[in-house]
């Protein structure tokens, strides 16, 4: 049972993705990111948000009234049945509706419930707030993107978010295996405080910690070194990032390049001279890198023993022949917007062969499947709950 | 006490790099017994970084908590050990180019025909499969090629640098544990292994999915939006005060924007007609962050997450890792533990970020010097004497 919003709807997704029965519960009038932009054909429509689109395929919907007593005894009836429930509400929301874990655990003793939130069920900053960008600046990646003269710059998409959901759907499987050995239910805290570092990059700390020496001098400011460490170069069509930290990697990089005669002087090859003289090995490695494509550099990496990948745009992603091959992008028909492709799943099983089967339910979709099909009432009692404003 | 949930089970770790040694490391951190297997003339490429193999801070985060068991997988009997430990094992997770475990014979078709129901993860740049397959690919080089790295950055950049971390290693890492983890309740529940094939390219993928849909639905190519939003302002980063200081503030409601005003002693902004409401926010938005960045100068980031923060309006200082360490709230979820390690003495390593109910995680052990169980691992699992054991060193078969 799914009572996210976007915080938590990938854990969801990912779930649903490997089978799982997932259904997301939304309020009468929907999930609040059902109006989040942009939106398909750029219209506002509750059916039509791309980021709801994106985190809620494979994955059942229903309505139900929480803020109801009808709507309570419906949700413990679905209760029983469940052998997961994920939320994201602030904390104390669901206890203060009657719903947390020790009442929930009377109805279903085997349950694991997950609540995700910002920053934790308790603790001296329980009660802030957070969003995407915020919450990605103390993930303490943001310090170390974009250039050094100019504002750490923004992961785009909701990485802690999702980031934190991955770490949530470990818990949760985790917790079910678990509860195949023991017969025990859990409760999940989940924050995206601690969670998002851990998912995106958790080494800044440990790295300080290494410097910081006993005795020793002070660490190096951590600073944005993105330019050095994992360089871009313009080409001719676009940009390539190049790995070259070996001295195995910077001669299959020259060889790339055809030997430029400025890049073989001997003071190249010594990693840290490039890595102090980065403006000066861009302005020189450029004149070269710009004779080729994307794709001629990728394929002469790949030739002379140097890591290089093409900087796709989106475009250039979803037309890859890769991609293509992978049959990562998967069509799906939508009743409201029609035909369109959507991108799959990061893995291939051999067993339980896992993909996108459904895109994502529309407001309510499921009503009739979930509370006639599987709680057993009858159409007309569905019509009543309707007109009670319950579901 | 009760056991930790995965107790009892084993998973042979050939990771290189991020994204399965961390994989591994997360089962060992939940009770699992995991064995990573080195090579001397295949190392790690985390050991590869520094003068000393067993120094590496990357190396000595995402391997902790398993066993190290050193063996010359180029010598036969290596080999055939290395298949007598898949024998009493649950999971074989590689992620050395493709080809590599092929040649070694610890591919998954052949480890099922010695333990049917192994549960084995592959993660590749590209993946199993296409014409790029084969290619040597990294965390930020996939960052690249699935259209991340080029959102990641200013609209005003000369061109997409993203960062210096390794996004999305770490991402990767934890889907692969789900995976792995799906896999096993799955084989308790019905008795079958299986082989699942990740391309950390498609992690990268998984992080901008929305983008994907702006393209097959809307036929737009997104571009970089650095740390604006097109839908609410305020939405930044603003420079606090201090060496390269930085507080992150997003506004989203107008009830929002009232209590910002009011926090920072700016009644007057609301009044003023180019800011009254979204829309003219977002027209005036470089006035409007002017302003903003001309009051957080004046103050640390920290002071300005907190007076936000009072107000309920979400801020957060963009944290170095010495202000993590200290910050009260992570200090409160227990986020950091210290670990003494004897190449490199007490060093700090993030937590178990997630807290569950009735379940006991083992406690983080320091992550192994080279073949440090190499005999221990021959007596306990493959039953060998002392002497077997010395001839196999002798030989130069068991490395440690």
């Amino acid at each position: 049972m799914d009572l996210t919003d976007f915080r938590g709807a990938y854990c969801t997704k990912l779930l649903a993705d490997l089978g799982a029965e997932v259904i997301k519960i939304e309020p009468p009038e929907g999930d609040p990111t059902r109006r989040t932009p942009p939106f398909a054909h750029d219209e506002p429509h509750v059916e039509k948000s791309l980021p709801f689109l994106y985190r809620n395929a494979n994955k059942f919907g229903i309505t139900l009234n929480l803020g109801s007593s009808d709507g309570k005894a419906l949700f413990n009836k679905l209760l029983e049945k469940a052998d997961v429930l994920v939320e994201t509400y602030p904390p104390g929301y669901m206890a203060s509706l009657g719903l947390g874990y020790e009442a929930l655990k009377e109805i279903n003793p085997s349950l694991i419930m997950a609540s995700i939130t910002e920053f934790g069920q308790s603790g001296p900053h329980r009660d802030w707030k957070g969003s995407a960008m915020v919450d990605f600046a103390l993930s303490g990646v943001m310090i170390e993107s974009g250039f050094p003269e100019k504002p750490p710059c923004n992961l785009p998409g909701m990485p802690a978010y999702d980031g934190t959901s991955v770490m949530a759907a470990n818990s949760i499987v985790l917790s079910l295996y678990d509860r195949g050995v023991t017969g025990e239910g859990h409760y999940i805290d989940v924050s995206v405080r601690d969670n998002a570092r851990v998912a995106i990059y958790p080494w800044a700390v440990t790295i300080q910690s290494y410097n910081a020496a006993p005795g020793g001098p002070p660490p190096a400011p951590e600073s944005r070194m993105g330019p050095a460490v994992f360089p871009v170069f313009p080409c001719k069509d676009g940009f390539v990032r190049i790995i070259a930290i070996t001295p195995g990697q910077w001669n299959g990089f020259l060889n790339a390049l055809g030997k430029p005669e400025t890049l073989c002087k001997p003071e190249w090859g010594d990693y840290l001279h490039r890595i102090f003289h980065v403006s000066e090995l861009y302005r020189v490695a450029v004149e070269y890198t710009m004779k080729y494509t994307m794709k001629e550099l990728f394929e002469a990496g790949d030739h002379f023993g140097v890591p290089i990948a093409p900087v796709y745009d989106v475009a250039g992603f979803v037309n890859s022949p890769q991609t293509k091959a992978r049959g990562f992008f998967v069509e799906m028909s939508h009743p409201v917007i029609g035909k369109f492709a959507y991108p799959g799943l990061p893995y291939k099983w051999s067993e339980t062969p896992a993909a996108i089967e459904r895109a994502a339910p529309c407001l309510g979709e499921h009503n009739e499947a979930i509370y006639c099909g599987e709680l057993g009432f009858s159409r007309d009692e569905l019509g009543a709950l309707k007109r009670a404003g319950v579901i | 006490m009760r056991k930790a949930p995965l107790s009892g089970i084993r998973m042979i770790s050939m990771g290189t790099g991020g994204v399965i040694p961390d994989c591994g490391k997360t089962f060992g951190e939940f009770g699992a017994d995991v064995i990573k297997i080195e090579s001397r003339m295949n190392l790690d490429m985390m050991r590869s970084f520094g003068v000393n193999i067993n120094a590496n801070y990357g190396f000595n985060e995402v391997n902790r908590s398993k066993r190290s068991f050193g063996v010359n997988l180029k010598t036969e009997k290596g080999k055939a050990l290395v298949m007598e430990l898949v024998k009493v094992s649950d999971i074989f997770a590689e992620n050395y180019r493709v080809g590599v475990v092929e040649s070694l014979g610890l591919d998954y078709e052949s480890l099922c025909r010695i333990k049917p129901d192994i549960i084995y993860i592959s993660n590749q740049g590209f993946g199993r499969g296409g014409p790029y397959s084969g290619y040597k690919a990294y965390g930020p080089l996939m960052a690249a090629a699935s259209g991340l790295l080029r959102l990641w950055a200013q609209p005003d950049d000369p061109y997409p640098v993203g960062s210096n971390t390794p996004v999305p290693d770490h991402f990767a890492a934890k889907h692969a544990v789900l995976a792995v983890l799906a896999a096993l309740d799955y084989r308790r529940r019905t008795g079958k292994g299986q082989n699942i094939d990740m391309a950390l390219v498609e992690v990268g993928a998984c992080a901008i999915g929305d983008c994907y849909l702006d393209y097959t639905i809307n036929g737009r190519i997104s571009t970089a939006r650095g740390n604006r939003s097109a839908y609410t302002s305020p939405h930044g980063c603003y420079r606090c005060k201090g060496d390269d200081q930085w507080c992150v503030i997003t506004v989203n409601t107008d009830e929002e924007w009232g209590r910002f005003c009011e926090a920072v002693g700016h009644r007057e902004w609301m009044q003023d007609l180019r800011f009254a409401d979204l829309v003219s926010r977002l027209r005036n938005v470089d006035a409007l962050d002017g302003l903003i960045e001309g009051w957080t100068r004046e103050r640390e980031s920290v002071e300005v997450m907190n007076l936000l923060q009072a107000a309920d309006v979400p801020a957060g200082m963009v944290q170095r890792s010495a202000e993590a360490q200290r910050d009260p709230q992570l200090v409160h979820l227990n986020a950091f533990t210290e670990i003494d390690h004897p190449a490199v003495g007490k060093r700090i390593y993030p937590n178990v970020p997630f807290k569950v109910s009735g379940m006991t995680f083992p406690g983080s052990r320091r992550a192994p010097l080279f073949g440090e169980h190499t005999e221990e691992v021959c007596r306990e699992l493959l039953g060998l004497s002392a002497a077997e054991i010395k001839t196999l060193k002798d030989e130069g078969v068991l490395e440690g």
